[in-house]
């Protein structure tokens, strides 16, 4: 459960970029990681002495703190959307599969920086210590959070004018839109909000390490965006639910259910072909995601497109 | 914006080459605030490009465009559309899936306008037009004419001093392309802006232009009065000749 909101941060963060600006990226998961360090940065570690011991290239300031978590959050936050409007202003002066392919060379940059800065993020070796603060609570409310604050940039100008330029690129500089402005706007937030998805990570698991952001949640999230449909909200969250469901469910058939005497289990690594075979399903079936680009509706509260 | 000095949009002897290719040389051409002029020519005359450099999607080789007197060099597709010079596309171009009230918003917005009262201004907009009833329709999937004209009211929108409209009535039947006459005469009656107009249709265009500007291979061949035009032998022979 816990697992699941800091993937409904992650998705509606990717979301906020790529389904408004119809662009797949593949380098949100650098501001993940830029998140957790920040959290590891500002927040680390419940011993002090850590600090100066694994990261001696920190500057002496930040070797001596340790804010509470809050803090932590607010510095992932301000640290991965401050720096995704920065790479998104040099982007963003790309488009189409130009602008998805520089991305994925940033994720490969940030990985590469971040496993060799040794002083700053301690290389491969992973961070242990990181203090906890993640539960289903704060973890519910974080994503009520990234929800809202994606809800209110799609109903802004800045997500109509974004959407516009999704659907025709021309026709929307012809009707005054500054495509360029409007999609890194929405680069800086998702970034933002990717950050605070990594320090969620980061105060769930206790631990950080490169490694835990590369490829593997990269293409888990952008699934379960497009598994969920990456046209609409709420394609983005209800991809997140279904996509958690079926790997949870694929796990415990791995380890094995009892039929009376027989214990009857599937091969190891199922899990991964499973999830695989859910995606072709979707895919021929339902191409635009399970949503196929609309909103839930609530009674008269509607999520308006 | 001037009240006292109408302004005029310009192509001072503009050309536009491709890869060393001439699509435009030396054009030159004005259109004032409250006419109607057409502009005409074969397949591959330019039009399209001279539309394109007079709204700034298309940065000239040589030449230059002027806005009420204004030089435009450094101005992108978004900067003329401020300025108040709106375009249509051939084919539409709408934002497909969109609501056909969101379509018309995004320039209100893009103006400058909050969202409420671009949307109101939106609304309005598409009563004024009598196609209201397709307000919260998903834009693509609206018929073929219906396209036509939520584009021309997404260029409408926040009154531009002018308009250029790209083959308003390609594949229109002769009913429908009376409807749209009636509605670009409105147009210019009720917004007072100047409207260029590219069409093929002759009809369209000797109801609707006070004067019209021939392209033939990228060069002016005539320009005119409808009626003087419409009579030229040069103009016959190039393009009204092969409709006989």
């Amino acid at each position: 459960m816990t697992e699941m909101t800091i993937r409904v941060v992650l998705v509606v963060g990717l979301y906020v970029f790529i389904g408004n600006s119809g662009i797949l990226s593949f380098g949100h998961v650098s501001f993940m990681s830029i998140g957790a360090y920040a959290f590891v940065w500002i927040s680390c570690c419940t011993l002090p002495a850590l600090k100066p011991l694994y990261l001696p290239g920190l500057p002496i300031v930040l070797q001596e703190t340790a804010l509470p978590s809050p803090a932590g959050i607010a510095a992932a936050a301000a640290l991965a959307g401050g720096s995704a409007l920065v790479i998104g202003s040099i982007l963003m002066r790309l488009s189409g599969t130009a602008a998805s392919i520089a991305t994925f060379s940033l994720l490969a940059g940030q990985y590469a920086l971040f496993r060799n800065w040794t002083g700053v993020t301690g290389g491969t070796s992973s961070l242990a210590n990181v203090p906890v603060f993640m539960n289903s609570a704060i973890g519910t409310l974080l994503a009520i959070g990234a929800v809202l604050i994606a809800w209110l940039h799609h109903q802004s100008r800045y997500g109509l004018m974004l959407r516009a330029a999704r659907d025709e690129q021309t026709a929307s500089k012809a009707s005054g839109v500054n495509v360029w402005l409007v999609r890194t706007i929405a680069f800086g937030l998702s970034g933002l909000i990717m950050g605070v998805g990594g320090a969620m990570q980061a105060g769930f698991l206790g631990i950080v390490t490169v490694d835990a952001f590369y490829l593997d949640v990269t293409f888990l999230t952008l699934a379960m965006l497009i598994v969920g449909g990456s046209g609409s909200l709420s394609g983005a969250v209800v991809g997140v639910i279904a996509l958690t469901a079926v790997t949870e469910m694929l796990r415990r058939f791995e380890v094995g259910i009892h039929l009376g005497d027989a214990l009857l289990a599937l091969p190891r690594g199922f899990q991964e072909v499973g999830l695989g075979i859910v995606m072709i399903l979707v895919m021929i079936f339902r191409p635009a995601g399970i949503m196929n680009g609309r909103e839930l509706t609530v009674g008269h509260f509607r999520l308006k497109r | 914006m001037n009240a006292a000095v109408p302004p005029s949009l310009a192509a001072e002897a503009v050309s536009v080459t491709f890869d060393g290719l001439r699509a435009i040389s030396g054009v030159s051409l004005t259109l004032e605030k409250g006419e109607i002029l057409g502009l005409i020519g074969p397949n591959g005359a330019g039009k399209t490009t001279l539309v394109n450099c007079l709204s700034g999607f298309q940065l000239p080789t040589e030449g230059r465009v002027r806005l009420g007197g204004q030089d435009t060099v450094r101005w992108d597709a978004a900067a003329f559309r401020k300025a108040g010079v709106a375009r249509t596309f051939q084919g539409g171009r709408l934002f497909r899936d969109m609501s056909v009230l969101d379509n018309v918003e995004v320039t209100g917005v893009a103006l400058g306008l909050s969202r409420r009262a671009a949307q109101r201004k939106a609304s309005e907009l598409l009563d004024w037009m009598g196609i209201a009833q397709f307000a919260h329709q998903l834009a693509g999937t609206l018929p073929y004419t219906d396209e036509r004209r939520v584009g021309i009211a997404r260029a409408l929108l926040m009154k531009p001093d002018f308009l250029l409209l790209d083959e308003p009535a390609a594949g229109m039947s002769d009913h429908e392309c009376e409807q749209l006459t009636a509605l670009i005469r409105i147009i210019r009656l009720e917004q007072g802006c100047g409207i260029l107009l590219i069409e093929h249709n002759m009809a369209v265009v000797l109801g609707l232009c006070d004067r019209v500007h021939v392209l033939d291979g990228g060069r002016t061949l005539a320009q005119g009065r409808a009626a003087e035009v419409r009579n030229d032998r040069a103009v016959i022979d190039a393009y009204l000749g092969a409709e006989g």
